[in-house]
Parts: C-alpha cells; structure tokens; sequence
C-alpha cells in the first residue's frame, strides 16, 4: 500500500521527523481510543466552562 | 528546546492519532496519542499512553523503558504540530495521577519561556483557570497556538 509521508520541522525542537499516514490508523478516526480519560476531561470543562479561556 | 524525540511518527490524516514505538531497556513499546473532541465546542482532550489489546489507549501503564523524556518531548511535539494545523482549538491534557500531572507541570515550566513565545498556556486549578506560571498548583493543562 502506498503511504504518504510527510517531512515536519518543529520551530521550536528544531528537529526534522517524519509523519507517515496510515491507512490502518485512518480507520480508527473518530473512535474515542480513552474513554474515561475523554469522560473525566468533559467533567472538569464543563465545571469550568463560565471561565474557560475564549 | 534540546530534547530528543522519536523520529518516525505515524498519523491519521486529520492528525487526530500519533502513534510511535518507544525503544528502551525493556524493548519496544507502541505509544499512541489521541486529540478527541470534548463536549466544549473548540476544546479538545488529549490522550496518551500504550496500546492495549483492543487498540485503545492505556495511560495507567507503567513502562519503565528508560526513556521518559523523550517520549514526553515527542507528545510536546505531537502537541505543536496538532496545533499548528488547528490553531483556533484548546488541548487539555492531565496525567492520569497526580504525580503525573505534577511531571507535565515541571516539564512546561521548565521551558516556560520558549512554550510562552509559541502558545497560550492555562492551568486548571480548583478554583478555576489561571494563566500558566511556573510553581503553579495545576490539575490540568491548557495549551492554544498564539
């Protein structure tokens, strides 16, 4: 299969790595991979969203 | 920053997954990074640890490879190239314990000056949301592109 990668240099580690997209990881897109930890951040931002940074 | 980071990431095409193998003294280790979306429009969870069997994400695992540092300067990584494609979003991120979050705490300020050039930062405290400041009591993490 063919796959795309991609060259990125950080501004800020000053290192060059490579992305490569995955057709096996694309599938899971839009799956909640960690659950409780999605379920315990919505806790917290929903307590805070009156003072939430815009 | 002068950490080193792993090299070869693999990705979704909306950059919504990292994956990368840690390699230490107990071997490799697949690591995996999820940015999901909160029930806060604009705001968005990140999610970080091992793979476990059914592909998700186990951020209680202990792995002890030798390499912490490098992995946590890889998620930073991770952080700044999700945020460069989507600079209007919010990360929110916290260790799944308290000395976990206490390590990613330490890590931001000790690079404070160069994060604060790049990025919004906030800690989640008790009573609220303040901006960053080293020795800060933070429960959580809030990290936006300037």
């Amino acid at each position: 299969m063919k796959q795309k990668s991609i060259k990125y240099r950080s501004d800020l580690f000053k290192q060059e790595i490579t992305l490569t997209v995955d057709e096996n990881l694309n599938k899971l897109k839009g799956k909640i991979l960690a659950p409780k930890k999605l379920e315990a951040a919505n806790k917290v931002l929903r307590k805070l969203q009156p003072v939430l940074p815009k | 920053m002068k950490y080193e980071v792993y090299h070869e990431i693999r990705v979704t095409d909306d950059y919504s997954i990292f994956d990368f193998v840690s390699v230490g003294r107990r071997g490799t280790i697949p690591k995996r990074i999820e940015f999901s979306p909160t029930d806060i429009d604009g705001f968005y969870n990140l999610a970080f640890g091992d793979i476990d069997e059914q592909g998700g994400i186990d951020d209680y695992s202990i792995s002890n490879n030798g390499d912490r540092n490098k992995i946590l300067a890889t998620v930073a990584y991770a952080v700044e190239i999700y945020l460069a494609k989507y600079p209007d979003r919010w990360v929110f991120f916290r260790g799944s314990t308290l000395e976990r979050t206490r390590l990613y705490r330490m890590a931001v300020g000790l690079n404070l000056e160069e994060l604060s050039a790049n990025f919004e930062l906030y800690a989640q405290q008790a009573s609220g949301v303040v901006p960053f400041e080293k020795n800060i009591e933070a429960l959580g993490l809030l990290v936006k592109k300037k």
